[in-house]
């Protein structure tokens, strides 16, 4: 992100901070005014890194499409993504995010196959790996969106009331 | 039941069949509220003191004055449905049965004064109910108020959620709402399923596996009760040490007694606490409950209906992202609502660990 960029950014928070909030009594407004401020300083920290998170999301996939590969060996299940699914340098973050969406998707499909009655008639131990394996990196996936999500700001959302950002 | 509310389209000289708006113009709103009141009450009347109340996600709130030379002043409150809100399309039954039915039960509600559905001189489905003096507490904020304040409003909560858990659900309106072979629970689930796989809905995989989960696992529920939906602190008005008026029926259904108690215990709307309102044990939650609603808590069912809440919470802020980028509802603070799902399903993740 370029420092003017965020110099826009902090000027619109900062307008909205003190000029906008103090002139309103009227909650409804407030409260939008703190969702403005809120998703601002949302893109303030995910306009930098947006291809990074999502580059590291579709990577954490393809070594589960790999480790679900080996482990469902011999069984009969969905189909798994060759991998690796990105070569070179890849930076259009629509087409990561693409990437990392289909991924999900995948992921979703195997962790239902994982969990399901199928699975368990033919290999109880790995269809259990499977599906904890996956479960695990979902969540971690998640942990790295969380990265890119400010504090919570519901409370000042909510009531239009409290402190600012 | 309530008589003096009157249904819009109950009334000769309605005006049917009108082209609804695009959106929701509060000039325009206020002055087809003047008109409708006037033809309901008989008499002129004029609108004052209007304007919009932040509280809600969903339906749109006013507050006004209707001025009517027979009537004098009365407060009241308008409720509105957005064609692109965030459970649109809006049906105003739910809410106005709850008003209808809990009149003079146990379970304070506001007087209900008119509704229509079909919205035909609004522009869109809404009702009016009186005011109710008093204040809404803020569920996430870590209030300042006299603890045992809280205890005191905690205890009246879970004693009016009783209430409404003891009423008959056969004798009210709700009996014609939910008819048909599949179990009003599993029901409910499906349609949080179905709204999640809309295609314009980011997928995520541990929803749509828990969905599943939830849907093959539904507890049979001890009885069928009067579910409110939405029963959790911020959805009440307190008035001098009462709670004066519960609020917010738009999701109220036939289901599991477990299913409300569980979201009122939700740490979300209790300032990130496992005490309800900060300040009452789980245990002495459960305890009050059981006494006076004569119904047993089962552990199971409420580990269950704790991850089912989770997972409704994430569905809910699945719609108010479709609600602001596809159908443009411009309220800013259903666009910041996208940014909570990471932790909402990791956190749902982990209630269906300890459901299972």
């Amino acid at each position: 992100m370029s420092a003017s960029f965020e110099r826009l950014i902090d000027g619109i928070i900062d307008a909205l901070q003190s000029h906008v909030v103090p002139n309103s009594s009227d909650d409804f407004v407030r409260g939008q005014v703190f969702s403005a401020i809120y998703a601002l300083n949302g893109l303030k920290l995910a306009a930098d890194w947006k291809a990074g998170p999502l580059l590291e999301q579709v990577r954490l996939q393809d070594e589960t499409f790999a480790a679900v590969k080996r482990l469902a060996d011999g069984m009969t299940h969905p189909e798994i993504a060759a991998t690796p699914r990105i070569h070179g340098d890849v930076s259009d973050a629509a087409a990561i995010e693409a990437l990392r969406d289909d991924g999900d998707r995948q992921l979703g499909q195997l962790l239902l196959w994982a969990s399901g009655e199928g699975a368990r008639a033919a290999d109880r131990d790995a269809a259990t790996e499977i599906e904890r394996l996956l479960r695990r990196v979902i969540c971690d996936q998640l942990k790295i969106e969380l990265a890119t999500t400010p504090k919570s700001m519901l409370q000042q959302i909510a009531g239009g009331d409290g402190g600012a950002a | 039941m309530q008589e003096a509310a009157k249904r819009s389209d109950d009334v000769p000289g309605a005006v049917p069949n009108l082209v609804r708006p695009a959106a929701v113009n509060d000039d325009a709103v206020r002055t087809a509220l003047a008109q409708h009141m006037s033809r309901i009450s008989g008499s002129r009347t004029e609108i004052t003191s209007f304007g919009r109340k932040s509280s809600g996600f969903s339906w749109i709130t006013y507050a006004f004055v209707a001025r009517a030379d027979a009537d004098g002043d009365r407060k009241l409150i308008l409720r509105v449905g957005p064609p692109n809100g965030l459970f649109a399309p809006y049906s105003v039954l739910p809410q106005v049965y709850a008003l209808q039915a809990l009149a003079g039960s146990g379970v304070p509600v506001p007087a209900l004064v008119s509704s229509a559905q079909d919205g035909a001189e609004i522009g869109f489905p809404f009702f009016i109910c009186e005011h109710i003096e008093g204040d809404v507490p803020a569920p996430w904020a870590a209030s300042e108020l006299d603890p045992d304040h809280k205890r005191a409003i905690a205890r009246q909560f879970i004693e009016i959620l009783a209430s409404l858990h003891r009423i008959d659900p056969s004798a009210t309106p709700f009996a014609s709402l939910h008819q048909g072979g599949e179990r009003a629970e599993v029901r409910a689930i499906a349609g949080w399923r179905a709204s999640l796989a809309r295609p314009t809905a980011r997928y995520y995989p541990l929803l749509d596996w828990g969905g599943r989960w939830l849907h093959d696992n539904c507890p049979q529920p001890p009885c069928r009760t009067i579910v409110h939906g939405d029963y959790r602190i911020g959805n009440f008005i307190e008035h001098k040490g009462r709670i004066a008026a519960i609020l917010d029926w738009e999701l109220t259904h036939l289901g599991d007694p477990h299913e409300d108690l569980a979201w009122a215990m939700m740490p979300t709307f209790n300032a990130r606490s496992r005490k309800l309102y900060g300040v009452l044990e789980r245990a002495e939650v459960i305890d009050l409950y059981q006494r006076i609603s004569g119904i047993a808590v089962s552990d199971r069912s409420l580990a269950f209906y704790e991850a089912y809440a989770l997972y409704q919470a994430a569905a809910i802020q699945m719609c108010a992202v479709r609600a602001f980028e596809v159908d443009r509802f411009n309220d800013m603070r259903l666009a910041v609502m996208a940014s909570q799902m990471p932790s909402i399903v990791r956190a749902f993740e982990r209630a269906l660990e300890a459901a299972a």
